[in-house]
């Protein structure tokens, strides 16, 4: 994790690799009529449709951010754009699919939000957005 | 001869012999799956560091959580093999391994 965009391909790979890992084992579930499919928790599928939603979200945002790219406009005599527009991906569904992704081992090792382990989590959360804040002010204008 | 338990019925099937020998030791498939795990994780990151003196952690955790998903997935065919609660703790296991392991990936310059 060294930059604004590695940070956001990462996290995009982690939520892909999340619905790959659903969509098999639901689906090896499903193909070998097994006895226990995990489709059938309820926090499972759940988590699962969420991480569809932050998905196709951001590849919607993604077309319209690129859009934005194409017509923003760089003011005379300044070097940045007059808004933060290109960056919206990286501000709605990534930052969403962050609690997402870590929903599933919480309620599932960890003992849910609420345990004492839960707050690891909050924070591991809130930095993790922290850097995505930071990186995003550094990109687009420079060091913070 | 005295047996500690009651000897499997292989006439219904020899899984039923498997079965029922999960069914006196619960935490047996749990364990097949734990040696899974730390013998892929602790055999490459062995190696590795034998081969080129250092080892890629991250790499190795989420390879042995996808090693051990494979296993955990065909007991879960037949009822008595594993419990529901253990094969979503080891997916699970993959989504820490892979938030690990994507977030450990070296930086770029942009």
């Amino acid at each position: 994790m060294g930059s604004q965009i590695d940070l956001t391909i990462s996290i995009t790979m982690i939520t892909l690799f999340s619905i790959a890992i659903f969509g098999f084992a639901i689906n090896f579930g499903n193909d070998n009529d097994a006895d226990m499919n995990i489709g059938s928790d309820s926090v499972v599928a759940s988590t699962y449709d969420l991480h569809k939603d932050n998905a196709s979200q951001f590849s919607t945002e993604t077309e319209s951010t690129y859009t934005s790219i194409l017509e923003s406009t760089v003011a005379e005599g300044s070097d940045i754009t007059p808004s933060a527009a290109p960056f919206s991906p990286t501000r709605g569904s990534l930052v969403g699919s962050l609690k997402n992704m870590v929903t599933l081992p919480i309620n599932s090792i960890f003992g849910g939000w609420g345990s004492p382990f839960g707050i690891f989590f909050t924070v591991l959360i809130s930095i993790i957005t922290l850097i995505f804040a930071l990186y995003l002010i550094k990109t687009w204008r420079g060091n913070p | 001869m005295t047996y500690l338990y009651e000897l499997p019925n292989a006439t219904s099937g020899l899984d039923a012999i498997v079965i029922d020998t999960f069914s006196v030791f619960p935490f047996m498939s749990s364990l097949i799956l734990l040696f899974v795990y730390l013998t892929v994780f602790i055999g490459g990151i062995t190696r590795q560091t034998i081969k080129s003196g250092t080892a890629d952690y991250s790499a190795w955790a989420l390879i042995a959580a996808m090693a051990t998903l494979l296993p955990a997935l065909i007991f879960s065919i037949s009822n008595g093999f594993i419990q529901l609660d253990w094969l979503i703790i080891v997916v699970s296991l993959n989504i820490l391994g892979a938030i690990w392991f994507f977030l450990d990936r070296k930086p770029s310059e942009v």
